[in-house]
């Protein structure tokens, strides 16, 4: 899981926009809609990086496709250290 | 010059081009947060990238080595090849999941 978290958060290619994502979930659960207009990104980006998220076990999602809230998995929980050095590390973009 | 010279210089020359966008990607990744995950991942495409301009080389400038390469066996050249084709097959991998 460690690798699969840097490698999502920091070393592809829509790694910043996805820690972005990430704060925003640990702030509270949010869907889509309200990522995307709390980050200001565009709804269709915010789906494609939580459908990467999702394809690498980082988040799960409750609900509905439309209205679905998303929350962490149990396997990002349990690293949540190394979710919090990736975010120190990749800091603010 | 044999088809499986041309298939092998054209895989090297598209493992360059794949290594430079994966290259380009961790690059800017490691000069905003300089994360050594990151910069593991360049260091590796720093090396193969150095790698395929040698094969490259070789195939299209080397005439002593295009020679041997078309005068040995068949099997030998297909296995040539391979190096660079089955390189390209795992980069192409690596593309579809860091350009994401």
């Amino acid at each position: 899981m460690e690798g699969v978290l840097w490698y999502v958060l920091a070393s592809s290619r829509g790694g910043p926009s996805r820690v972005r994502i990430v704060r925003a979930l640990d702030e509270r659960p949010r869907n889509a809609n309200q990522l995307a207009t709390e980050l200001d990104l565009d709804y269709t980006t915010v789906r494609h990086h939580l459908d990467v998220l999702l394809e690498n076990n980082v988040v799960d999602r409750s609900g509905d496709e439309y209205a679905a809230v998303y929350t962490f998995t149990d396997a990002t929980r349990a690293n949540w250290d190394i979710v919090e050095e990736i975010l120190a590390t990749v800091g603010e973009d | 010059m044999t088809v499986w010279l041309e298939v092998a210089l054209a895989a090297a020359g598209v493992n360059v081009l794949l290594l430079l966008a994966l290259g380009s990607v961790w690059l800017r990744g490691y000069r905003q947060h300089g994360a050594q995950h990151t910069l593991g991942l360049l260091v590796f495409a720093g090396f193969l990238l150095v790698e395929n301009l040698l094969w490259v080389y070789f195939y299209l400038l080397h005439p002593a080595f295009v020679g041997w390469f078309e005068a040995t066996t068949t099997e030998v050249q297909v296995g040539m090849t391979m190096l660079c084709g089955l390189e390209l097959v795992a980069l192409l991998f690596l593309v579809r999941i860091t350009w994401r």
